[in-house]
C-alpha cells in the first residue's frame, strides 16, 4: 500500500510540474514535449487504477498519435516563436483568481463529500438452465410466467442471464405444452447459478451455485445411488486406483476438486459402491476445457434407444468473469452494450477526417485565370480600357480574359 | 488502496492548470493543447470513479472521450492551418472579426 502512495505522489507531482511548465513555456515545441510527459504520467496513474487497457490506449493514441499531429502542425506553421504582448494582459490576474476559487470550491466539496464511503451496489445474480432430463425431450422454460427459453434439447445449456435478485418461479414445459415441473429459485446478488433439470419420468429441479475460481471441478450426482470419482492410473491393477471424491449421495453436490494442469481425464470414471463403472469422463475433456473456468460434472441418466437407462456425464463450464479493466472486459462491453455509441463515434471520426481534408484543401484556380490575374498586376493598363471593362463594353485592344475577372480587391489576401 | 479523493484532487489540479492555459495563452495551438490537458484530467477522474464503483463502464467512457478528442484534434488543427494560411498568424487575440 505504501508503494502505491509513494508512486502516486511521485508521478502526480511530475504530472503537475509538467502541466505548469506547459502553462509557462514560451516555445510551443517545449510545451508539446511537456504535454507528452504529462500524458505519460496519466497513463501510469491509469495503471495504478487497474485500467491497463486504457493506459496503453492513452500512450498509443494520446502521447503517440495526437501529439505527433500537434508537433507536425507546430513545425509546419513555424508557430513555435513566442508572440508579442497581449492587449488583454490585464485579464491574467482575474483568470488566476477565478481558477484558484474553483480549485478551493472543488477541494471543499471533495473533503466533505465522503466519496470513499460510497459502496457500489452488488452485481445482479446470473442464471442458466441445463436440460439433462432423460425423458422430457426439448423443453420450453418460463420464469415468472414469461418465456426465457424455447426448444432446449437434452444436454442443452443456456447462456448466463443477469436477473434482479429475488425469488423466481421456474416452469419447465414439454414440447406439447404440458408442464413438466415448476419450482422456486432464490437468487442472491453477486452469484451465478445453474438450474439443473434432471431425472427420469417427471424431472427434478436442482439449483447449483457456481464457483468463481478457475480450475476446480465438482460433481453433481443425478443418478440413483451414491457414486465415487476415481482415477484408474492403469487398467491392469486395482492397487494404484486413486479415489478423488468419495461417496457422493444421490442428488448431492461434491466438494470442489482442484484440477492439476497435467491432469489426465481419460482414466477417470464415476463408479458406484459395487465398483461398477457408471460412466467414464469423455476423451474430449481435459484441463484446457476448464482452464479459465470452474467445471460442474453432472452424472444423469439418459434413455437409450432400446429404452434402457444409461448414466452419462455432462461437463458444464462456468467461464470466469473477465477481470476489471482488462481488454477482455472492455471488449465485451464495447461489442455488447456500447455497440451503437461505438458506431456513432466511428462515424464521427470519419466525418472529422473528411472535415479536416475539406478545411485544409486549397481550391485550385484555373491556370489561365491565375496567369491573367498575375499579368494584370504586373502590367498597368490604360485607364480608359479599365473603365471600359468595368462598364462591360469591351474595348478593341483589351484582353478578353481580363474582362471576365472580378474586381481585384476580392482576390487580395 | 489509495483513496479516490486523491486521484480526483490531482485531476482537478490538472484541470485547473489546463483551464488557466486556455485563458492565459495566446497561441491557438497552445490553447488547444491546454484543452487536451483538461480532457486528460477529466479522464483521470472517470477512471478513479470507475475503480471506486468496481464498474468498468467508466473505462468505456474514457475510451470514447479519447476517440472524440482525436476527431476534435484533426478538425481543430485543420482550422488552425486554414487560419494561418489566410492571416499568417494564429494569435487568438487578433482573430476577432466576428465580434461585429
Amino acid at each position: 500500500m505504501a508503494t502505491e502512495v509513494w508512486l502516486f505522489i511521485l508521478v502526480g507531482a511530475i504530472a503537475v510540474v509538467a502541466a505548469v511548465m506547459l502553462l509557462l513555456s514560451q516555445n510551443a515545441v517545449h510545451a508539446a514535449l511537456f504535454l507528452i510527459i504529462n500524458m505519460g504520467c496519466i497513463a501510469f496513474l491509469f495503471l495504478l487504477l487497474n485500467a491497463a487497457f486504457l493506459a496503453m490506449v492513452q500512450l498509443a493514441v494520446y502521447a503517440g498519435a495526437i501529439m505527433v499531429l500537434f508537433l507536425f502542425v507546430i513545425m509546419l506553421l513555424g508557430a513555435e516563436r513566442p508572440g508579442g504582448r497581449s492587449p488583454y494582459g490585464w485579464l491574467a490576474p482575474g483568470a488566476v483568481v477565478l481558477a484558484l476559487i474553483f480549485l478551493v470550491t472543488v477541494a471543499l466539496a471533495l473533503s466533505q463529500g465522503g466519496i470513499s464511503d460510497l459502496q457500489a451496489p452488488p452485481a445482479h445474480p446470473q442464471l442458466r438452465v441445463a436440460n439433462l432430463a432423460a425423458d422430457a425431450g426439448p423443453v420450453a422454460l418460463r420464469l415468472n410466467g414469461s418465456s426465457v427459453g424455447d426448444n432446449l434439447p437434452r444436454g442443452g445449456v443456456q447462456d448466463y442471464e443477469a436477473l434482479p435478485p429475488g425469488e423466481y418461479e421456474l416452469e419447465v414445459r414439454a414440447a406439447d405444452d404440458r408442464t413438466l415441473l415448476s419450482g422456486s429459485l432464490a437468487l442472491e446478488a453477486g452469484k451465478r447459478y445453474t438450474a439443473l433439470v434432471h431425472g427420469t419420468g417427471a424431472p427434478e429441479l436442482s439449483l447449483v451455485e457456481d464457483l468463481a475460481e478457475a480450475g476446480s471441478l465438482r460433481v453433481f450426482n443425478g443418478w440413483g445411488e451414491a457414486v465415487w470419482l476415481v482415477d484408474f492410473a492403469s487398467e491392469l491393477s486395482d492397487e494404484d486406483t486413486v479415489v478423488l471424491l468419495s461417496d457422493i449421495a444421490p442428488g448431492a453436490l461434491s466438494d470442489p476438486l482442484a484440477v492439476a494442469e497435467d491432469a489426465d481425464f481419460s482414466n477417470r470414471a464415476l463408479v458406484n459402491g459395487l465398483d461398477e463403472v457408471l460412466a467414464r469422463m469423455g476423451a474430449g475433456m481435459n484441463f484446457d476445457t476448464i482452464e479459465d473456468g470452474s467445471a460442474l460434472l453432472v452424472l444423469a441418466p439418459t434413455r437409450r434407444f432400446e429404452g434402457t437407462l444409461e448414466a452419462t456425464v455432462d461437463l458444464l463450464v462456468t467461464p470466469s468473469q473477465a477481470s476489471f479493466g482488462s481488454p477482455a472486459d472492455i471488449g465485451l462491453k464495447l461489442f455488447n452494450r456500447y455497440m451503437l455509441p461505438m458506431q456513432i463515434v466511428a462515424l464521427l471520426l470519419l466525418v472529422a477526417m473528411v472535415g479536416a481534408i475539406v478545411l485544409t484543401h486549397r481550391p485550385k484556380v484555373a491556370p489561365e485565370l491565375e496567369r491573367a490575374r498575375l499579368g494584370r498586376r504586373r502590367v498597368s493598363r490604360p485607364l480608359t480600357s479599365a473603365i471600359a471593362s468595368q462598364l462591360g463594353q469591351g474595348g478593341g485592344s483589351q484582353d478578353p480574359d481580363a474582362a471576365a475577372l472580378p474586381p481585384a480587391g476580392s482576390q487580395e489576401r | 488502496m489509495l483513496q479516490t479523493e486523491a486521484y480526483v484532487m490531482l485531476s482537478m489540479v490538472l484541470f485547473v492548470l489546463g483551464a488557466m492555459g486556455v485563458m492565459l495563452r495566446r497561441n491557438a495551438i497552445l490553447v488547444f493543447m491546454s484543452v487536451e490537458l483538461m480532457l486528460n484530467a477529466a479522464n483521470l477522474a472517470l477512471v478513479a470513479f470507475a475503480r471506486q464503483w468496481g464498474n468498468s463502464d467508466g473505462h468505456l467512457f474514457v475510451f470514447f472521450v479519447i476517440t472524440v478528442a482525436a476527431a476534435e484534434v484533426a478538425v481543430g488543427l485543420a482550422l488552425i492551418v486554414a487560419i494561418f494560411r489566410t492571416r499568417r498568424n494564429i494569435n487568438i487575440d487578433e482573430l476577432n472579426q466576428l465580434q461585429g
